[in-house]
């Protein structure tokens, strides 16, 4: 792969647009500055809700564009979409809506990765949180469709009739026996192009021909030939390997380090030491590793916790300990004479075990470094590597690359900075790629959480009261990648680890209160964030109260349902799964059925699952899953979404726990550490239910954290044991 | 050394003990062959050695100096006109809409080939049992059996 650096921006010409003219005048590109009527209030509103005015990348000075297109002469169009294609399909969904509103041949359009040189520069390209749909949904349309018009009328000009005298389809304006395409307006344009203030109007949601469909994704021939480049594939014409020195514990410190014999060994071009960092720099990967073993290392410090120890460390006793943070009606007075019922959860930490490690190419090209890496978020890593190096921003150019892989792990920007440091000190491409070992242990992962819920039901068998109680370690807390300390004094509960937490049943009396423990392990951002653990526990615990009072899960639900729009959501998804499994009927031995709920990044979900418990083997046989987020923009898409996410809810339930010992994480590879397969998949129904005009919920989380009550809530009804630890073990019960 | 990859003989300067899956990836830039775990048990890594799916990351090119290796790039073939005709396997992968990230799925198509080739006729639990050894974090297992049997007209339940 080559790069060159391109330093030069578009300027932006006009308040809201930005266009330039491409080479010739064959190339119109067009973007729309952040500053769009609804985009940057949707942006600032994805981050806020994830990151409360924390460090996260400025939406405030936006002076590029968030979607840029190019159609050229042939009426070929190209759309560079500003977020990060790491499975989830992003870039087909948002293609699908510009390509809608800009009336475009999908046949001919072709989807590209932006990177910062392109202009995206208020954030937007960071994707996290199963935002992307919801925040760009609104924007692309209006960009798209004021494009349309300015070049419908345009056309107009350019046959000398009036703008409602053409038809326009795919790219194409017909004027009675005329037809004339979108480039040949372009390129036939004269001078400069005609903005409006306000965006055009909107296509009538009737006339949609690409959203709501399953338009089949973009990216796949380029995948499955194995030509797609992701970030370990990265290459660079005389590219060097680098390998990383790793403290033996957590929190541990470098405070010697020499080359030892390393220099001599085959293969070593460079041994990098600098304050707390050692690294070898070598013409292939596995001499710069080998490498590492010759180095003279002294570390000092940190921790040597236990797993016992950590679990002991995870606990609260006090109940008035803990920052509240959900009250409604009055807890204290209902549980002033203790709880009917009271069940205790744990969720242990979990790796994210993408397949693709972290990786990234660094180059200097003209004093510019060039990072190919794969990240989720391209703005985090160029700050990173800027304040790492100590240069300035602009002097570090990323270049995305697809991703494989992310789960919330590929928002660190670790490797980036890493590939950068050793680049610096041999001035030449280095390319470092993480091992499985590494990814075992020196990311971060999942925070353990215990959640402890109580129930008061009254003499004459009524729910009065449930409370919720949890303590977990940082996700936004997390040390450099979230909420600087003094908002986290403020905050005193760390809002992810504490996402999904809060009791939405219609229960008159409810309290949440939350434990910050802070680990010396790194925890942070994992798929689902806290919903995971919470609605693990939440949703199992519901399951306990409908047995408690002997009344069908599901029943249980409709009669608690929150009031107003969401409860309606709720009836409606029940309603979808009941009917779709038969819930209720009769269930062979050794086979039952369990059900969950979640309202999660605004969207509904309610997943029946079909268990099968053979001896102490628990495996999943059916499920079947219905998704409410509003509007769904491609139905197959969001099939995937909701079978992966119950595909790795069931690894994590059933197999995937991270213990530590000495201060460092066990396992160092799958050997000790295995994920689900094929064979313990069950089959999927998934059902995508419509509740508004537009996407209003992500799709990318809100399912997997129902997967494990689900499961759960099935062994009871056939073992009549209560499985409250992940992963579960009949035979530890 | 010399070694056979997709019907073409190449020089190698790599050390015999060199895992294969390097050679291919760092040295020929044959990148299509992923990396995930380095013991051979997720399975990103599988190629074809004389047909039989083989996990690259633990074959020391020293044992596969006289084979046929195939990697994804030399699955797909090329037409009289010169056109890319893609393995039916890569078809169906595609027509199933299989892939997440697709960080595994050279590895999953390898095998699946592999296996196809050996037995062109399999039932659900023949597919199941030769796709259960790959891993994929994104979990596309349901449409990977789809795609397998889709090739091998097998009747699934999904």
């Amino acid at each position: 792969m080559t790069t060159q650096p391109q330093t030069k921006r578009w300027q932006v010409s006009r308040r809201q647009f930005l266009i330039g003219i491409g080479a010739g005048t064959a190339t119109l590109a067009i973007g729309l500055a952040a500053s769009a009527p609804t985009l940057k209030r949707e942006a600032q509103l994805a981050i806020n809700q994830a990151f409360l005015n924390g460090e996260a990348p400025s939406s405030d000075t936006p002076k590029a564009p968030f979607i840029w297109f190019e159609i050229h002469a042939d009426n070929s169009a190209f759309l560079y979409i500003p977020k990060m294609e790491m499975g989830q399909g992003i870039h087909t969904t948002l293609a699908q809506v510009a390509a809608d509103e800009l009336e475009l041949d999908w046949e001919r359009v072709t989807v590209r990765q932006p990177d910062i040189r392109h202009g995206f520069d208020a954030g937007l390209l960071f994707t996290f949180g199963s935002t992307s749909t919801t925040s760009l949904y609104q924007p692309i349309r209006e960009v798209s469709a004021t494009l349309r018009e300015m070049i419908r009328q345009e056309a107009a000009q350019q046959l000398g009739t009036t703008a409602d005298a053409l038809t326009l389809d795919k790219g194409t304006f017909k004027h009675g026996e005329t037809i004339v395409t979108y480039g040949e307006i372009i390129a036939n344009k004269q001078g400069e192009w005609d903005i409006p203030e306000d965006p055009a109007p909107l296509k009538d949601a009737r006339n949609f021909r690409y959203i709501g469909q399953s338009v089949k994704r973009v990216d796949f021939k380029e995948k499955l030939t194995g030509r797609a480049v992701y970030g370990y594939d990265a290459r660079a014409e005389g590219m060097l390997y680098g390998a990383i020195a790793r403290p033996p514990r957590y929190q541990a410190t470098l405070t010697h380090a020499s080359e030892g014999t390393a220099k001599s060994l085959p293969g070593v071009v460079e041994v990098v030491i600098q304050e707390g960092f050692a690294g070898v720099v070598a013409t292939t990967r596995r001499q710069a590793y080998a490498a590492l073993d010759a180095l003279e290392l002294t570390w000092e410090g940190g921790s040597e916790m236990s797993q016992a120890e950590l679990e002991t460390f995870m606990r609260f006793d006090d109940r008035t300990d803990g920052v509240l943070i959900q009250r409604e009606g009055n807890p204290n007075e209902a549980f002033q004479d203790g709880a009917t019922l009271t069940a205790e959860y744990f969720t242990p930490m979990a790796v994210h075990a993408h397949l693709e490690p972290q990786a990234a190419l660094a180059e200097i090209v003209d004093g510019q470094y060039i990072i190919t890496t794969s990240t989720q978020s391209p703005e985090i890593s160029q700050q990173s590597v800027a304040n790492g190096l100590g240069i300035e921003a602009d002097q570090v150019q990323v270049i995305p690359t697809f991703i494989g892989g992310g789960f919330g792990r590929k928002t660190g920007t670790d490797v980036a900075l890493e590939a950068a440091r050793l680049a610096q000190a041999v001035n030449r491409p280095v390319h470092v790629g993480w091992n499985r070992t590494e990814e075992m242990r020196y990311g971060y992962r999942r925070p353990p959480t215990i959640n402890i819920l109580r129930a008061q039901i009254s003499e004459d068998n009524q729910l009065v009261a449930v409370d919720h109680t949890l303590s977990s370690s940082d996700t936004l807390f997390a040390e450099g990648i979230g909420l600087p300390r003094f908002a986290q004094n403020i905050l005193g509960a760390d809002p992810l680890s504490a996402s999904g937490s809060q009791l939405i049943y219609n229960i008159p009396n409810r309290a949440v209160t939350y434990h910050h423990r802070r680990l010396p392990i790194p925890t942070a951002y994992w798929r689902g964030l806290g919903s995971f653990a919470n609605t693990f526990a939440i949703e199992t615990f519901m399951d306990e109260i409908a047995h408690a009072l002997q009344v069908d899960p599901l029943e249980f639900r409709l009669r608690h349902l929150p009031e107003g729009e969401i409860g309606e959501r709720i009836k409606i998804a029940l309603e979808t799964v009941r009917q779709a499994s038969n819930w209720g009927q009769a269930m062979p031995d050794g086979m039952g059925r369990g059900l969950a709920i979640a309202y999660d990044r605004k969207t509904v979900v309610a997943l029946v699952m079909t268990v099968q418990v053979d001896g102490e083997k628990i495996q999943a046989r059916q499920a079947w899953c219905a998704i409410d987020p509003g509007l769904v923009v491609n139905p197959d898409g969001a099939a995937s979404q909701v079978q992966g996410q119950i595909v790795m809810g069931l690894s994590s339930a059933l197999l995937e726990e991270q213990v530590i010992e000495n201060g460092l994480a066990t396992d160092s590879n799958f050997n000790t550490y295995p994920l689900i397969t094929l064979r313990d998949t069950p089959t999927i129904e998934v059902f995508p239910l419509k509740s508004a005009d537009a996407p209003t919920g992500g799709l990318g989380e809100p399912v997997i954290g129902t997967v494990p009550a689900a499961v759960s809530n099935a062994v009871f009804a056939i073992t009549g044991q209560r499985l409250r630890r992940m992963p579960f073990n009949l035979a530890r019960l | 050394m010399e070694l056979k990859i997709n019907d073409a003989t190449i020089e190698v300067a790599s050390s015999p003990d060199e895992p294969l899956l390097w050679v291919l990836r760092d040295e020929l830039g044959l990148t299509g062959t992923k990396f995930g775990c380095g013991i051979g048990i997720c399975g990103s890594c599988t190629v074809h050695v004389d047909g039989v799916a083989t996990r690259s990351c633990v074959t020391p090119i020293s044992s596969v100096a006289d084979k046929a290796i195939t990697t994804i790039e030399g699955l797909s073939t090329t037409d009289e006109n010169g056109v890319e005709v893609l393995h039916p396997i890569q078809q169906a992968f595609i027509d199933e809409q299989v892939p997440q990230c697709s960080w595994c799925m050279s590895g999953q198509m390898m095998t699946a080939s592999a296996f196809l080739q050996q037995n062109p006729s399999p039932n659900e639990e023949e597919i199941v049992n030769a796709m259960s050894n790959n891993y994929c974090r994104c979990g596309c297992y349901v449409r990977i059996k789809a795609a397998v049997a889709r090739v091998a007209q097998a009747e699934v339940s999904a």
